[in-house]
């Protein structure tokens, strides 16, 4: 607990140094760019084994050379925010997307990309539409895809749904039953890491855009309160009650994590059905359960819903990671011939080859060399088939939404709001 | 007895003495160091507490969200935090895992402490082995307690008949007393270390005296052990209130502030305001908010339990 004291320091000194960064940062207006080379940072993790090889590939025939610079993992979108106004801010940086760069745009900081799809329209037609636009903020590209896409799956265990005699639902009545039958043979049909609350979030994405279409989501985001309360919003929220009622998540979901490995471990060891989660649950479920995701892993869309208005192809998920660019880089030229090799053939293979999945209409001619090949096939027509891809909500939003709204979807799972309650919380969000 | 009696007052006069001697033997010598030897400790404290206070204090009356310049937007912030359900909620979850800290922590590390400071066989191996918790970070400790209270695959899983269908993290009460439990299990052993050092402290004249007036066992802890501990226990309330207060990691790593905001402690809403909703001028309200409450509750402690006047604990000596 003197722990806790100084750690209450830390954090009154934080805030401090970041008052006292950007006072620094309003002074001179020069880049980082300063020392003649562009800086790219992305968020630090294995990935940027792929960067480091395309910024090497760049600066073998660019003259303005490129440097990568990683945050590491959880601290980067905090960091971030701290440089991004200051002289030490990159050129180009990773980003979600969405509502993780609509305030740098707000804020003037990003620069259009227009200019660059104008010289060169490869650069939007080269990537899957439905990909490409959750990077547009206010009509104009923001960023440009370059790591992998990570659609949320609905994955099973293929004994557990043998056994009970059950098919993986095509249809949302038809999940309903196989929720009953699965219950009746005393597994938890559906594992949740509700502890997470993100894990929860995403079933409100899916059962949303099957019934209201993904017009109502964007709606809301734009502004429109009464989105949240239009007739649609409510019956989603009917049915997802329902279905927490059926006993579909169990009792004990809250409890349970996903970043802990729990949630995965209870489908893996044959406690639990079925789990909505982003495709990187099989990477997962290779590295905890390698038997299982060999043998027992199945995965399949999320189900349809009869009379709802959005498009059974509909996807939700991280639709791809971007490299937006900052206005005051001294060499937009450099950038722009660095953003062309995230369609090259060699920064696909490169990625394929690492487990990611991208986002390019070159991709399918390589699927074949992709870890798993069937896995990363599905995934790729999946996305591209697509109607729309909804952009996580929390990363739709900004940033400053998450909190609020993470608490709203686990207080109305628990029970503890109701559906004019959650509507009422999901327009006190700070909008765009 | 009457020569150990004679020996204790000189004993508390000469402590008395040597409080005084120092300041009258520097000024005679004129090599009174003064505020010299104080600047070192000076610097780091006004450069890492009172400016970075200062500078929060400034904040939390401004607009800002980590870009550009911050706005000053009078009381925005505190008008928002005041009417804020979540706040007000967060202050009395906070006042209560505090209370519950020193309630659950004081009479366990007391009677810990007093058992440590004995001389029984295998004594030192076990207070070792019950020393370890405090060795151990706040975040190795929690994620070990998250993983074994796990529902499914933890110990609530093999006791059903305790912990029903184990949902210990979604239910407010449950989640409030894992914080509580799981504090008191890493801090107790710090406790104990306190009151283990004070109760060897304790002259034994007095339970020579009391056991030759027929005090049994349960009298002499009682009537010598904790009257003789009461400076020890105000040390230690005042560091676990301080703490209590300001306990950030386990909420952050048990449960989230969840289920929902059930366990929304104020430390913790204002990491969510700041470092994660990017509203750092709320964030910074709350912060002061804390910085003055444990300000308050710290004196009124100090003030209501006499600490101020360093009575002796000697008294009953002489």
């Amino acid at each position: 607990m003197r722990i806790g004291m100084s750690r209450m320091l830390v954090c009154a000194t934080a805030l401090a140094l970041a008052a006292g960064l950007t006072a620094c940062g309003n002074g001179s207006g020069g880049g980082s760019s300063n020392d003649g080379r562009i800086h790219v940072l992305v968020y630090g993790d294995a990935s940027n084994k792929v960067e480091r090889r395309i910024v090497d590939t760049f600066n073998k025939t660019s003259d303005v050379k490129a440097v990568l610079d990683t945050i590491p993992g959880a601290d980067y979108q905090q960091k971030l925010q701290t440089i991004i106004s200051t002289p030490q801010a990159p050129d180009v940086f990773f980003n979600w997307g969405g509502g993780s760069i609509q305030p740098f745009v707000k804020a003037g900081l990003l620069m259009p990309l227009t200019d660059f799809v104008k010289k060169d329209p490869n650069l939007d037609d080269k990537f899957l539409p439905a990909v490409f636009n959750s990077a547009v903020v206010d009509g104009k590209p923001y960023g440009v895809p370059m790591r992998g896409t990570q659609p949320v799956l609905l994955f099973s265990n293929k004994n557990v749904l043998d056994k009970a005699g059950v098919q993986p639902p095509k249809t949302w009545d038809e999940l309903l039953t196989t929720v009953k039958q699965l219950k009746a043979k005393g597994v938890t049909p559906i594992a949740l890491g509700g502890g997470d609350q993100w894990p929860t979030l995403m079933w409100f994405e899916y059962v949303y855009d099957r019934v209201a279409g993904p017009e109502l989501f964007k709606k809301a985001l734009g502004g429109d309160k009464e989105a949240w309360a239009s007739a649609d919003s409510k019956k989603a929220l009917g049915m997802l009650k329902e279905l927490v009622d059926t006993g579909a998540f169990g009792k004990n979901y809250d409890s349970v994590k996903y970043t802990t490995g729990a949630s995965p471990a209870l489908v893996a060891s044959g406690k639990a059905g079925f789990e909505l989660m982003g495709s990187w649950y099989y990477a997962q479920q290779q590295q905890d359960a390698k038997d299982f995701a060999a043998k027992g892993l199945g995965y399949t869309t999320f189900p349809t819903v009869s009379g709802g208005k959005g498009d059974p192809s509909d996807v939700v998920g991280n639709t791809n990671n971007f490299y937006s660019v900052l206005k005051k880089t001294k060499h937009p030229e450099a950038v722009a011939k660095f953003l062309k090799l995230m369609y090259s053939d060699e920064f696909v293979k490169a990625q394929l080859a690492i487990g990611n999945l991208p986002t390019t209409t070159n991709t399918k001619q390589f699927l074949g060399q992709s870890a798993s090949p069937a896995y990363s096939r599905f995934q790729y027509d999946l996305v591209a088939k697509a109607a729309s891809f909804q952009l996580s909500w929390d990363q739709a939003y900004p940033q400053s939404a998450s909190t609020s709204m993470h608490q709203a979807v686990q207080q109305f799972f628990d029970g503890k709001l109701d559906a004019d309650g959650f509507i009422k919380a999901m327009q006190a969000l700070p909008a765009e | 007895m009457s020569t150990q009696t004679t020996s204790a007052p000189t004993a508390a006069a000469a402590s008395k003495e040597g409080r005084r001697r120092p300041d009258t033997a520097y000024a005679a010598r004129g090599t009174r160091p003064g505020f010299l030897w104080a600047l070192p400790a000076t610097v780091f404290f006004a450069l890492f507490a009172i400016v970075p206070l200062i500078a929060v204090a400034v904040l939390s009356f401004m607009s800002w969200n980590g870009l550009g310049s911050p706005q000053f937007v009078g009381t925005d912030n505190w008008k928002r935090i005041v009417d804020d359900p979540v706040m007000v909620k967060s202050i009395w979850l906070t006042l209560l895992l505090t209370a519950l800290g020193v309630a659950l922590q004081t009479p366990l590390s007391i009677v810990l402490g007093v058992w440590a400071a004995g001389h029984q066989r295998n004594r030192a191996v076990i207070s070792a082995i019950y020393f370890v918790p405090l060795l151990l970070s706040s975040t190795a400790v929690s994620v070990l307690w998250r993983a074994l209270l796990d529902p499914n695959f933890g110990i609530p899983a093999r006791m059903t008949w305790l912990f029903g269908d184990g949902n210990l993290f979604g239910e407010q009460t449950t989640a409030i007393g894992v914080l509580a439990f799981v504090s008191t299990w890493q801090f107790t052993p710090f406790h104990t270390l306190i009151y283990q050092g004070a109760a060897r402290a304790v002259p034994q004249v007095l339970y020579q005296a009391a056991e030759i007036d027929g005090a049994g066992r349960y009298r002499r802890f009682f009537h010598i052990t904790l009257p003789q501990l009461r400076n020890s226990v105000i040390t230690s309330m005042i560091l676990m209130i301080v703490g209590g207060l300001t306990t950030f990691e386990t909420v952050l790593i048990l449960t989230q502030g969840g289920p929902g905001t059930d366990t929304t402690i104020s430390a913790y809403y204002m990491y969510q305001k700041a470092f994660q909703g990017f509203d750092f001028g709320a964030g910074a309200a709350i912060a002061l908010c804390l910085v003055v409450a444990a300000t308050i509750i710290s004196l009124i402690v100090v003030r209501v339990s006499g600490y101020d006047k360093m009575r002796s604990d000697m008294e009953g000596v002489s």
